[in-house]
């Protein structure tokens, strides 16, 4: 559950913002895509998202925040029973936390898995001026996702985690992302696919739904820029566990 | 917002609207086939590379089922490769940057039944992408070696086609990384090179051996004066024949390898006359004859495999018929003990890690072994699902058993669905030898009939696993029976009590194999130059059956009349019978006339069940080198035929299954694919749908009940695809709609048919079961850019759950779980309560499906039926199930609305506590808090957190009668439904109590706060009742 909803998390919130049938390179494709969700502009204004969102087990709606603060932070909240859980990662440290079972304090996320996640506290996503950022992109030419032909491009992040991004060749939306990290001696892959985009007040399109072979989630609403700061990604001091030194 | 969808909606469907909407590989993508295994099998691998810098992942090369890859050493595999080529002959990883592999395609132990490759890949990250980088037409590839110090040049030992004479075999060499190659050893269109040595001290130091070899469809012959030893010491611009010490020439083929840590040292194994080994101390240069057992010189066409340790060069391995090792530098060998269980035989490739020598992984006819001591003893590797499939067969029972028989792995039934899941256990080894055909007999659940190589068949008890020897014996004056290494045994599709087998000669049995009957002339054309097999083997003789030539192979009973049967032989002809065995005409003439080959291997045969005058048939030629895919149609008993043709076809053509309900709809299974056609074989897709895109598809069948397409392929154990009603129901009108949700057949409401104790399986290969519950199935001509979801309703419109939908261009499958939407549960709890997950099933009944697509809505009616086959459970026990059920339910609802009261008054008291002045007032709210916290305290867990305190107050025990009574289709106790009342009791004490609890504090508290916050003048909030 908590592997799951983290993996959607980090998805989630670096949705990439694309257009001619031409398109081959790499930075095509990128300029394709960013022209096509609402610019490179209206992207590089965001500085914080909050979604709101649910997820259906058996009819059960539970309902699930996450945030991101750019470069800062990431959290995601789930609430079920009257209880939330959740799992969070600064730039430097990283908790979860589900009290469902019992759990009475938050557990800390291990180091190696904290640098990895650093990667994805992006809300422009990796593709979003990549090489500033030191990623490596690959075009890998056309694929399919489910019978829909993308373009296919890896990012190879500088902490050596991997993306395999797919942009619908005719939407030049971002679709699905493959990410397989390494953290802790364990290879780990997960797979995540998005639909129902919307265009946002903002300027930028924004998929409603984000699904990783479990329960999809639906996103409710989306904030930019609004209310989080790094105090948003703090532990609650009643809370607060003993830190490593 | 909505106009913008609508435009963008508009606009994106514009293009697809103009142009005829076809059916593709992954319109059915999510009817996605379930990997059966079985996993306690393995089936014939022949590459194994590890990583040498992280000592945990492994490359694994099958004969028919792709590259698997491992990343914890081998406690799980995934298979890397399914877009490509299933057969593997080789893989290298550069050691310097792993992330660099290459695999050679078409396995190079070329036994009769080897399979045929596509060319070189390179991947640079680690497997997840692959890029062909040439040598298309080698066909095999024995050996790929990167040159330790400079990794852009690579060389590649391709034998090269097995079947014919080709210019695409020898040595090859990259210097740019495998962008280019040259090829720099080449002797002639017979033969090919077989194996490479490089000194990794001295990279321009090569050694090679060549081979001469050649298959026909009824001789081998390994050996010719092509094959050779050779040496460069210039990168392989220069060779010079290695021969000083060595045998007489003709070789055949040679097994060569070097120590790593003194590669002066050498040893070889030279097939010849008399086939040796041969050690050399001075880099090849003298050879000595060494006395060997005859596990180190057996079969060596097939054993190519020799290995010495990377740090110790007086160690060496023979992985070969078994497994052997010397401590002495080949002087002397010893065997693998089986204490570590039986170690399959027939051994193709060794993987030492260079950094823990004793740590080494084997690959065999059986699988993949892993060793912690050196090879001395060896642990089996149970999850990989690489079995070589011939052929399935399933039988009526609920749930079917499948039946199949693997290339050296005897032959194999399990049931398709089990309690727990189908894993290695529900598995059972039925026959031994090498499996080909099995046949449930149609009319005795019983008996099996199943055979192994060269016609050796057997009818099998099913309770005891018991078989009996019902071979065919030749009769007074008739010729030795020629069986097929592959013989048939099948039974009656119109009359099942017929027992049909054949050599040149088809027999016939109708009392399960104790009387047979010949019932046709000698059906081949019997071809004396084609029976030489005990000739076969070149050098070293090699007479398995696996030659065996001018024999039946096919036979097909039509399903509309016992009396038409069909044979179809390995030299190409087709015969056809009408009166049960007097008459029999040839029509290989005709087909001939179709532009097919003559002498082709008439692989299946599929007699229409709509019209008997119509049959399709799969030719197979590639033993004569011909790879292409021969499929036809005659619709006049076999008088005149149709190519069925397709541009997306590739390999050879091995069986053609026409669907049991639509007559539209065929399967084809190839060497390379599994192919499906809607239009009665007009269009054809290749099937992806979970299927790797080159499988080797030997056998397609058809369950009548469950409608599983199952599917027997040569490298990947059995496949199921569960239902494809889907399919059937695509048809031209209903693929060009924009969404279309497909009508559901009346569907049993069900928890599932198996149970099981919940424990994961540990370890092994797991396939699990078909759905537990039918999915509902809809189409999307284009993916679904919007938001999708289901809707159920009840017959009083009443919604009864939402369900999220899929978005897929093609058929989307969702799940609904024939139950209401769970309760709430009281909250504020220090624990979880599980009853929030629980929902009571619907009772039987109509219910609308409303499917929302955008804002688009598409209807149908559902009909759910009390599931009938369970006999301990009735329509009127459901109903007093649903009853109490449906009490609990709404009891949690009443606790949770009861407990919600409280919590918000004492979200009151808190609220407003601290900033009381008044003694008075304070002590009034601590009074009626703890009056609240004593009730709470009844009604839900408020002390334990930890999840093993067990700490049960009202909702728990709601929950646990509600738990009970919800998940399973019984009727409940009168414990049960007694237990209910109780709880009811508590809840209304529960209610009654906080009524007088408010009634008596509640104007009193709020008077209190009121007073004191008017004497302090600071307002404070308060919440609601």
């Amino acid at each position: 559950m908590k592997k799951i909803f983290l993996s959607i998390c980090t998805a989630a919130l670096t949705i990439t913002g694309s257009l001619t049938l031409k398109a081959q390179t790499v930075d095509e494709i990128i300029q394709k895509h960013y022209d096509a969700v609402g610019g490179v502009d209206n992207w590089k204004k965001i500085n914080s998202v909050k979604l709101t969102a649910t997820s259906n087990s058996g009819g059960v709606e539970v309902p699930i925040t996450l945030a991101m603060l750019q470069g800062k932070g990431f959290k995601v909240e789930f609430t079920f029973n009257g209880m939330t859980g959740y799992t969070f990662m600064t730039d430097k440290a990283g908790w979860n936390y589900s009290p469902f079972a019992g759990q009475t304090k938050p557990e800390a996320i291990p180091e190696e898995a904290i640098k990895e996640a650093q990667d994805a506290m992006d809300i422009q996503g990796p593709l979003f001026d990549y090489k500033t950022k030191g990623h490596k992109v690959t075009y890998l030419g056309k694929d399919d996702v489910e019978g829909t032909e993308c373009y296919k491009l890896k990012v190879v992040f500088p902490s050596g985690k991997e993306e395999t991004i797919f942009i619908d060749t005719k939407t030049y939306y971002h679709i699905k992302s493959i990410t397989k990290s390494k953290a802790n001696g364990k290879e780990m892959e997960a797979s995540s696919a998005f639909g129902n985009f919307q265009k946002l007040p903002e300027g930028i399109v924004y998929p409603m739904t984000m699904e990783n072979g479990g329960n999809p989630l639906t996103i409710k609403t989306v904030e930019i820029n609004k209310g989080i700061d790094e105090n948003y990604f703090k532990l609650p001091e009643s809370k607060e566990p003993e830190i490593k030194k | 917002m909505k106009q913008f969808f609508l435009l963008l909606f508009s606009t994106m469907f514009v293009g697809s609207m103009q142009a005829q909407t076809k059916v593709n590989s992954y319109t059915f993508g999510a009817l996605e086939a379930r990997w059966l295994g079985p996993g306690t099998m393995s089936g014939r691998t022949t590459a194994i590379v590890g990583v040498v810098s992280d000592n945990k992942t492994l490359y694994i090369g099958t004969a028919g089922g792709g590259v698997w890859k491992s990343t914890n050493a081998g406690a799980s595999f995934k298979p890397i490769f399914d877009k490509y080529c299933m057969s593997i002959g080789a893989i290298a990883v550069d050691q310097a940057n792993p992330s660099t592999v290459f695999v050679g395609t078409g396995e190079s132990n070329m036994r009769n039944t080897v399979s045929i490759g596509d060319g070189l890949y390179k991947s640079t990250d680690a497997g997840d992408n692959w890029v062909k980088v040439g040598l298309d037409s080698t066909e095999h590839i024995a050996k790929i070696i990167i040159d330790p110090k400079n990794a852009n040049t690579i060389y590649v030992a391709a034998p090269g086609p097995l079947w014919s004479d080709s210019k695409h075999r020898g040595l090859y060499k990259s210097t740019d990384g495998g962008t280019t190659w040259n090829k720099i050893l080449y002797i002639n269109e017979k033969t090919g090179c077989a194996d490479i040595a490089v000194d990794p001290n001295n990279p321009d130091i090569i050694y090679a051996t060549t081979w001469e070899f050649r298959r026909k469809p009824y001789s081998f012959s390994s050996g010719g004066m092509g094959s050779g030893m050779w040496k460069s010491t210039d990168g392989g611009k220069n060779w010079r024949e290695l021969k000083n010490g060595l045998p007489v020439k003709p070789f055949g083929r040679i097994a060569l390898t070097l120590a790593p840590s003194a590669p002066q040292n050498m040893i070889a194994i030279v097939e010849a006359k008399e086939t040796g080994l041969y050690i050399s101390s001075d880099a090849g240069e003298t050879w000595k004859s060494q006395s060997a057992t005859m596990n180190v010189v057996s079969r060596p066409f097939y054993f190519s495999c020799l290995v010495i340790d990377p740090k110790d060069p007086k160690r060496v391995y023979r992985p070969g018929f078994g497994f052997s090792y010397s401590d002495d530098g080949g002087y002397s060998f010893t065997d693998a003990s089986y204490d570590g269980g039986w170690v399959h035989s027939d051994h193709h490739a060794l993987w030492i890690n260079p950094n823990y020598t004793n740590q080494m992984y084997l690959a065999t006819d059986g699988g993949i072994y892993y060793s912690l001591d050196r090879g001395a003893t060896w642990m089996f590797v149970y999850n990989l699902p690489v079995g070589q499939f011939y052929h399935v067969a399933c039988d009526n029972s609920t749930p079917y058993r499948m039946y199949g028989g693997l290339q050296d792995n005897g032959s194999w039934m399990a049931p398709s669905a089990a309690p727990g899941g189908v894993n290695n256990s529900s598995w059972q080894d039925m026959y031994g030898g090498d499996g080909f055909w099995v046949q449930p007999d149609p009319t005795d659940s019983n008996i099996a009939y199943a055979e192994s190589q060269g016609g050796n068949m057997g009818r099998i008890d099913l309770r005891t696993f018991k078989s009996v020897d019902i071979t065919p014996q030749a009769g007074k004056d008739e010729e030795k029976l020629r069986w097929n290494w592959n013989t048939p045994i099948v039974t009656g599709q119109a009359n099942g009590r017929n027992l049909y087998t054949a050599a040149q000669y088809l027999f016939k049995s109708k009392n399960q194999g104790r009387i047979w009957q010949r019932i046709s002339p000698d059906l081949t054309t019997n071809d004396k130059k084609k029976q030489q097999q005990e000739e076969s083997g070149g050098l070293s003789e090699d007479n398995t059956s696996a030659e065996n030539h001018c024999t039946i192979f096919t036979i097909a009973e039509s399903p509309l009349d016992e009396n038409l049967i069909w044979v179809g032989t390995d030299d190409g002809n087709l015969q056809v019978v009408t009166d049960g065995g007097k008459s029999w005409i040839n029509v290989s003439k005709n087909y001939e006339a179709a532009g097919i080959p003559a002498q082709t291997w008439v692989s299946s045969i599929e007699p229409s069940r709509f019209d008997k005058n119509t049959v399709y048939v799969t030719f197979d030629n590639h033993m004569y080198g011909d790879m292409n895919t021969y499929v036809a149609k005659s619709t006049d008993l076999g008088k005149t035929w149709t190519r069925i043709k397709s541009d997306e076809f590739t390999g050879f053509a091995h069986k053609i299954k026409e669907d049991l309900v639509n007559k539209g709809l065929l399967f084809l299974g190839t060497e390379r694919g599994m192919f499906a056609s809607n239009d009665g074989g007009a269009r054809w897709f290749r099937m992806k749908n979970h299927i790797p895109d080159y499988a080797m598809v030997r056998d397609i069948q058809i369950q009548p009940k469950t409608n599983d397409l199952v599917i027997a392929t040569h490298g990947r154990g059995i496949m199921v695809v569960n239902d494809i009603t889907p399919i059937r129901m695509l048809t031209k009108d209903v693929v060009d709609q924009d969404v279309v949700l497909f009508d559901s057949k009346p569907m049993e409401i069900t928890t599932g048919k198996y149970g099981g104790g919940g424990s994961p399986v540990s370890g092994g290969w797991y396939g699990g079961n078909p759905d537990n519950i039918a999915p509902i199935e809809y189409y999307l001509k284009e993916r679904a850019t919007k938001d999708v979801k289901l809707e159920i309703y009840d017959a009083e419109g009443k919604l009864v759950q939402s369900v999220p939908g899929t978005k897929r261009k093609g058929v989307n499958k969702v799940y609904w779980n024939l139950r209401w939407t769970p309760p709430k549960t009281a909250t504020g709890s220090t624990k979880m309560d599980y009853g929030g997950f629980i929902a009571p099933m619907v009772l039987p009944g109509n219910y609308t499906l409303k499917l929302k697509v955008g804002d688009k809505e598409y209807s149908k009616l559902l009909s759910l039926v009390h599931d009938n086959s369970n006999k301990l459970f009735t329509v009127e026990d459901r109903k007093e199930q649903y009853d109490v059920a449906m009490r609990l339910y709404h009891m949690h609802e009443e606790l949770y609305a009861l407990v919600n009261k409280i919590n918000a008054e004492q979200k009151t008291i808190k609220d407003n506590m601290d900033s009381l002045t008044r003694p008075q007032n304070k002590k009034l709210l601590k009074e009626y808090n703890t009056k609240l916290e004593e009730l709470r305290s009844t009604l839900l867990a408020t002390k334990h957190k930890s999840i093993f305190a067990d700490e049960k107050k009202l909702r728990e025990y709601i929950t646990e009668v509600y738990g009970s009574v919800c998940g399973q289709e019984c009727k409940p106790s009168n414990l049960q439904t007694e237990r209910v009342a109780v709880l009811m009791e508590d809840l209304k004490k529960g209610q009654q109590t906080y009524e007088k609890l408010y009634a008596e504090y509640n104007t009193k508290t709020a008077a209190a706060i009121k007073d004191d916050k008017a004497k302090s003048k600071s307002p404070t909030p308060r919440s609601g009742n």
